[in-house]
């Protein structure tokens, strides 16, 4: 019975969380053209989407022509008469109410230098890193309390947290970076790992988002990750990208550029992993559910409702999935981060495998 | 169909990415201070405890060992000084049975000598005696036969009743 109930609930939360998100304009009144868009799901916008509750808009920062304007939201951006959406620009004839594709252009012409409004995955992000601050600022003042510093940990949540963060210590940070500068360097990767873990979890919740399926996101993290490695390189890390030592020096004319583009690279290839493994998750997630509909539309109500079952068990399938992805990616990351950073700051060279070890990991699910 | 125009996934905006770095930092650095750092201390310490706890049993062990070799030691060595003890006693009480078995001998010895002696003397004693008494018999003996001399046939009886009478004697 349990299993059952439990079954449904699933498929409710599945249907809550992404189901009804997806945007199917089937019933257009020309008929013309039929879209399934999932893409302005999946992509950032400029409100957090309570569909059917409701939107709520979110504040505009816009860097144009030398100042800096700041609205409450996208409407009261429009309503001051400065910048408009650039849909009304392209469409001259529309009627003006409100903004449509949130893309904000100045009236009189003028370009935007730099759009820093927050948006719904920066929200989400900031949602994350608070929420991990909570947490783990908790579990802290439990241990500064002694609970665990000089006792046992109590409970299921310290103990779990604990095995993750020992984890992470002891099996991410101190193979890879040494045990002269685990523990540095630890505090960074335990923020990756968690903020990571809980941004990819977000968008398994009831209207959540993924902040990691976009790769400005991804993209910030892997600069950060570029600097922690390259703020810390010491004279080895350096010598082995200009003056490989053991390399005839024509070599180095090949070689050095290849190093540079190395340092570039790493990070490169840790935003799009992620962002990348995240974004295809919630994609085949929409796409499936979207099935449903696109039968409906094809073949008829019917035949939408029958093969149902079907696409929800693959639904569900990918689900399950996105779960293990969301921890394997966060442990990837973190991972990568460290090897890197281990990289930079190790001491004594060993020419032969470094680079070899870097570049051969299993990478993606 | 703007919709699907205006997201482009692999186009980072870069105000997007700018708030994130930095909220990412700021992030870092407080983490840093109110979660990792007091986490990861406990951890340490209370880590660095239990190692010392079991270095110090280690040592306690280490050392009960060491008390206990020196125990059985002691032990043993005790049980060496009993037995030579014990041996010595064992040596000392046969040399003394043998002493005193010696002495009664010599004892026994000289008693055997001294009854025999004494023997000797009385029996010489004894000797001198009958000489005497025999003597005075002969004397008496002779007064009897002198006495009755008269008659062969009488001193003869005499003779031979005194000779009767000694024997009986």
């Amino acid at each position: 019975m349990t299993r059952v109930i439990r079954f449904f609930f699933l498929i409710g939360i599945i249907f809550i969380g992404t189901g009804f998100n997806t945007t199917v304009s089937a019933e257009s009144e020309e008929g013309a053209e039929e879209i399934f868009d999932v893409t302005t799901k999946l992509g950032d916008s400029n409100y957090l989407d309570f569909e059917p509750i409701g939107k709520i808009q979110l504040p505009r920062i816009l860097i144009s022509e030398g100042s800096v304007y700041f609205f409450g939201s996208t409407y009261s951006a429009i309503a001051s008469d400065l910048f408009t959406d650039a849909y009304y620009i392209e469409n001259p004839d529309a009627a003006e109410s409100g903004p449509v594709t949130y893309r904000l252009a100045r009236t009189d012409g003028g370009g935007i230098t730099l759009d820093l409004s927050i948006t719904k995955h920066f929200v989400w992000f900031l949602l994350s890193g608070f929420l991990v601050l909570f947490i783990f600022g908790r579990l802290a003042n439990k241990y500064k309390s002694g609970i665990g510093r000089t006792s046992a940990p109590k409970g299921a949540g310290m103990n779990f947290a604990e095995v993750l963060i020992v984890y992470l210590r002891d099996e991410v940070a101190k193979p890879n970076l040494g045990e002269k500068h685990y523990l540095k360097f630890s505090p960074y990767l335990l923020t990756c790992f968690f903020m990571i873990l809980f941004m990819n979890l977000f968008g398994l919740l009831p209207w959540g988002i993924t902040p990691t399926a976009d790769v400005a996101v991804t993209g910030a993290l892997a600069i950060t990750t570029f600097f922690m490695v390259n703020l810390n390189g010491n004279k080895d890390y350096w010598k082995h990208i200009f003056a490989m030592p053991g390399v005839p020096p024509l070599m180095l004319i090949i070689m050095i550029p290849v190093e540079i583009l190395g340092l570039f690279t790493k990070p490169f290839a840790l935003a799009i992993r992620l962002f990348a493994n995240m974004l295809s998750g919630k994609m085949i997630i929409f796409s499936m559910i979207g099935m449903i509909f696109i039968f409906a539309t094809k073949f008829g109500t019917g035949v939408g409702l029958g093969t149902s079952p079907l696409w929800l068990v693959f639904t569900i399938f990918i689900y399950a999935l996105k779960v293990f992805a969301a921890f394997l990616q966060a442990y990837i990351f973190t991972m990568f981060s460290a090897l890197f950073i281990g990289m930079a700051v190790e001491e004594h060279h060993h020419h032969e495998d470094e680079e070899f070890v870097a570049e051969t990991k299993p990478l993606t699910t | 169909m703007y919709f699907v125009l205006a997201n482009s996934f692999v186009s980072p905006e870069p105000g997007l990415v700018i708030w994130v770095a930095i909220a990412f930092v700021i992030f870092v650095v407080l983490l840093r201070m109110f979660a990792w750092g007091p986490l990861l201390g406990a951890l340490e310490e209370r880590e660095a405890s239990i190692q010392e706890s079991l270095d110090a049993a280690a040592t306690a062990m280490k050392r009960a060992e060491e008390i206990s070799k020196k125990n059985d030691e002691a032990l043993k060595e005790a049980e060496a000084v009993a037995q030579r003890i014990r041996k010595e006693a064992m040596e000392d009480a046969e040399r003394i049975r043998v002493d005193r078995v010696e002495k009664a001998r010599i004892e026994a010895e000289k008693m055997t000598e001294q009854a025999r002696e004494s023997i000797e003397r009385e029996k010489r004693q004894a000797m001198l005696e009958l000489h005497d008494h025999v003597a005075e018999l002969a004397m008496k003996a002779t007064e009897k036969i002198l006495r009755a001399e008269l008659d062969a046939k009488k001193n003869k009886k005499l003779v031979d009743d005194f000779i009767k009478d000694l024997s009986k004697n």
